[in-house]
């Protein structure tokens, strides 16, 4: 690990695809400085990519990484983890891909508290589709698959994730960039799961939850002095549905992530050259 | 007769079936005498008829029979279940305090033991079953002291107390019947001899297996008759510095291993039947990252929920065809308990070599049977540990193009590329199902997508040519007419040789452990008049393959009542089928 690191050298050489203006621009930057100044380099670090628009991330940054199949990402990241104590971990998505297909895999990698960050770009609709509704689409959103909006009231994963037991929960928004940056880093060096749900405004097929909504909208918990590590703060502001925050809305201070409470501290990519030298043992216990 | 005993404990499930039935297996290990166990359940946990049946002999055996000699019978549903193998000779013991009357046809021998009264003597009801294992020594003259190391192993860790009360126990019933009962005449009488046996089954056996090959990760979610691994492998893997995660579904399982292979770990996943089709979803992915992993499918009856704990070998196409597109793979199939040792070994070197994706293929038969080996049939010093093209620090530099990006899918002769795992300076790359470049990165070009496919199946051709795709052989290898087969029906098969022998019937048997890729049999096939090959399914999916590969046509042998085959009914049907008409070759 070198000190001398810049967020570029987490830049691939591939030139994003991303429609101008996607907010996925400004997510994957935030991401990139949060790694950079968390004092990672590219040889130390995983990112483990979802499908959509969003899961393309992984290709345009440049890391040890692996670009999965749809909703699959934190299982992947919860075994490279497991392998490799010693390599920072981040997992990247969609709402699609995290709420939807992938929403069982979310709330077990809540609950189990793998030392990772899961950063999710939050555009309220599928991009990579061509606009259909996601998870995180208001009721009444019109989209080619439901011309009178989905009828039903969106998934909240903030929430989600307090019911499943999170340890870290935040919201940002990818236009705001040093809050953007500031919270996912918090995210990095959080004990735990640490989990960022990204507002990334889709500028193509989502019309409602665009930039200037946002910037009108959001509140930032910070200046409105919320303190992340009071439970039922935390709940009030998750379940108030009336406005959009942005900031840390809680951090459990004792979080113990899944590799201290299993006592899973080793570098399984080392093995010996043969069978381990007490293996005999193993074959004796069948006597 | 004075040679093998075949011993059964039957009852309700939840009433200990199997732990007793372990103990009697372990006494006669101990006492050097050969074990081939079998089970007989039902998918449900409590209630519902339940066995545990051991055959033992002096010498190897490797199969089941259609003979029950002596059976401790719990409920009269035990006897019913089991008429057709009960005989003049056998012994039944049952309680008749309890409250139910046992019918047992008049020309078999009832032994009436008080289980429950005796059990209560010695220190508690719950050790009911002992005693009835203390009746069966006293019956097939075995000496009730070979049960009690198996009984200190089995509740040593409850405390002396309980240790002495079961020894107990088993004493009471073994001098009840000795004082009530005069069985000389059944002629039972079990020699023991000085060899040193351990007792285990193809589960435990593939988990040793992996555990010597270096697997440090496992991700699985529970299913019959896979999860047996996942148990052997939790409290055991941590000693090596290994973890077990029991994911939330298969998906999450086989995406587990999937990271933790690509994190460098040796990793591994099991399951059978509806979470094979899960994992499928992935397989590809994990074929075109040019992951090394091993998935285990120990195969159960389906299709769908099926028969979740029956026997079949019904899943070898999806081995072979499963998956989206097109995607090269290797399919081991152990075709005995020592093979499941060998070919985990096997698959991770494999999957490490080619950096593919390998299925270890078992069946519930095998992964059910507890069997007795020298210990030396599993000698770790023989172990081989083969981690490929691994790079690092010091030899990546010839891998990297001139920006210095790793090329960690780069086009070679044998189409393995190098494999550079997270922490290696200048090695982070991307993976990805999408197909890519050299480097990883995503490409739709004509050239580079021929590039890639064709590098991906060369690693196969390259393995078919590198690697010694051997099979086992069995029988007179001059014989004209020649037997296949593929996993667990080897040792039934190997059995009925005997019985063909009595009968001068003289075959060849091979047993192919390879699926995919696999021995070219063509020659033997054409050497022999008749072909028959046996398998655990409908629809004949290995002599498909043979008749693909050879262009002749096979005779079938098919089981899938749930039930594997047993050494003299295979016999009987090998007989059948070589007296039937030749289909055209
Ligand atoms: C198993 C499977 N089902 C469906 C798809 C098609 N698909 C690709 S991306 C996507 C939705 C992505 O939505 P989201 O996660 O919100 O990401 P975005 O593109 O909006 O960033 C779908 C349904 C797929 N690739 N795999
Ligand atoms: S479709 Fe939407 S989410 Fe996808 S790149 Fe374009 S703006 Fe971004």
């Amino acid at each position: 690990m070198s000190s001398d690191v810049r967020f570029t050298d987490f830049k691939s050489d591939k030139q994003p695809t991303w429609c101008p203006g996607c907010g996925d621009f400004g997510t994957m930057n935030g991401m990139m400085k949060a790694l950079a100044e968390t004092g990672n380099d590219p040889d130390n670090t995983f990112v483990v990519a979802g499908i959509g628009c969003s899961g393309k991330i992984g290709t345009y940054m440049h890391s040890y990484a692996l670009h999965g199949v749809h909703g699959r990402a934190l299982p992947v990241g919860t075994g490279v983890k497991m392998a490799r104590p010693d390599i920072e971990v981040m997992v990247a998505g969609g709402d699609g891909d995290g709420y939807s297909i992938g929403a069982g895999h979310f709330v077990h990698a809540v609950r189990r508290n793998v030392d990772m960050s899961y950063i999710v770009m939050d555009n309220r609709i599928y991009g990579l589709t061509k606009g259909q509704a996601s998870p995180t689409s208001r009721s009444d959103f019109e989209t080619s698959t439901t011309p009178e909006g989905p009828k039903q009231p969106p998934v909240n994963p903030l929430a989600l994730a307090l019911a499943s037991g999170a340890s870290f929960i935040a919201q940002s928004f990818a236009s705001d960039a040093l809050r953007h940056q500031e919270i996912v880093q918090q995210a990095i060096e959080h004990d735990g799961f640490g989990f960022v749900n990204v507002f990334s405004p889709c500028v193509t097929f989502n019309d409602v939850d665009t930039y200037d909504y946002f910037r009108d909208n959001l509140v930032d918990l910070e200046e409105a002095g919320h303190d992340p590590s009071d439970y039922e703060a935390a709940k009030e502001v998750i379940l108030d549905s009336d406005k959009e925050y942005q900031g840390v809305m809680y951090q459990d201070e004792n979080s113990v992530p899944y590799h201290e409470q299993h006592g899973v501290t080793e570098d399984m990519s080392e093995i010996p050259d043969g069978a381990p030298e007490d293996a005999m043992d193993l074959v004796r216990e069948f006597y | 007769m004075a040679e093998d005993l075949n011993w059964a404990i039957g009852g309700e499930a939840g009433d200990g079936i199997d732990s007793t039935g372990k103990i009697f297996a372990q006494a006669l290990s101990r006492a050097g005498r050969h074990v081939y166990t079998s089970k007989d359940f039902a998918s449900r946990i409590r209630g519902g008829y339940t066995a545990y049946k051991i055959r033992t002999s002096v010498d190897d055996i490797q199969s089941v029979v259609d003979r029950l000699d002596v059976l401790v019978a719990l409920t009269q549903r035990t006897i019913d279940e089991n008429l057709d193998e009960l005989h003049e000779g056998s012994a039944i013991i049952y309680d008749g305090e309890r409250s139910w009357e046992a019918e047992i046809p008049d020309e078999m021998t009832a032994v009436d033991v008080p289980l429950k009264s005796l059990a209560e003597d010695a220190g508690g009801a719950i050790m009911r079953n002992v005693v009835a294992l203390g009746a069966a020594c006293a019956i097939a003259n075995f000496d009730v002291e070979y049960l009690d190391e198996a009984l200190e192993k089995r509740f040593g860790g409850k405390g002396s107390k309980i240790v002495e009360n079961n020894k107990k126990a088993a004493r009471l019933g073994e001098e009840y019947v000795e004082e009530n009962y005069d069985l000389d005449h059944l002629g039972y009488d079990l020699e023991t001899t000085d060899n040193d046996y351990v007792l285990l089954n193809g589960n435990e056996a593939i988990g040793m297996g992996a555990l010597a090959a270096g697997c440090r990760f496992y991700a699985g979610y529970p299913i019959t008759p896979a999860t047996t691994i996942m148990e052997y492998l939790t409290g055991r893997i941590e000693e090596y510095g290994g973890h077990v995660v029991q994911a939330e579904d298969e998906l999450s399982a086989i995406n587990m291993a999937l990271g933790g292979a690509r994190a460098g770990a040796r990793s591994m996943t099991a399951t059978s039947g509806a979470g094979i089709d899960l994992m499928t979803e992935t397989f590809g992915l994990v074929a075109t990252s040019e992951t090394p992993m091993v998935i285990c499918d120990v195969q159960r009856s389906g299709p769908s929920t099926g028969m979740p704990t029956k026997q079949e070998q019904g899943d070898l196409n999806m081995a072979l065809y499963g998956g989206h597109g097109e995607v090269p793979r290797f399919v081991v199939a152990p075709t005995s308990i020592t093979e499941c040792f060998w070919k985990t070994i096997e698959a991770f070197n494999l999957a490490e070599k080619y950096q593919t994706p390998v299925f270890l293929v078992s069946d519930l038969a095998m992964s059910v049977t507890e069997q007795t080996f020298p210990p030396e049939a599993f000698d770790m010093d023989a172990v081989e540990i083969d981690r490929g093209k691994l790079v690092d620090d010091d030899t990546i530099d010839e891998w990297l193009d001139e920006q210095g990006r790793f090329r960690a899918h780069a086009v070679t002769d044998d189409g393995v590329s190098p494999r550079a795992i997270p922490g290696t300076t200048d090695g982070a790359h991307m993976s990805t199902g999408l197909e890519h470049d050299e480097l990883g990165r995503r490409t739709e070009a004509q050239d580079e997508r021929v590039r890639q496919v064709d590098k991906r199946y060369r690693k196969v051709e390259t393995a078919q040519e590198r690697e010694d795709w051997e099979y086992r052989e069995f029988g007179n290898p001059d014989a004209d007419d020649l037997v296949i087969s593929w996993g667990s029906n080897e040792g039934a098969l190997v059995e009925a040789l005997g019985y063909l022998e009595e009968e001068g019937t003289d075959i060849r048997v091979i047993s192919v452990p390879y699926i995919f890729p696999r021995p070219d049999l063509t020659d033997e096939v054409e050497a022999a008049d008749d072909v028959i090959v046996v398998e655990c399914n409908a629809t004949g999916q290995f002599a498909d393959l043979i008749e693909h590969d050879t262009l002749t046509r096979v005779k079938r042998i098919n089981k899938y009542t749930g039930v594997r085959f047993k050494a003299d009914e295979l016999a009987e049907e090998i007989t059948d089928q070589l007296a039937a008409e030749v289909p055209a070759k």
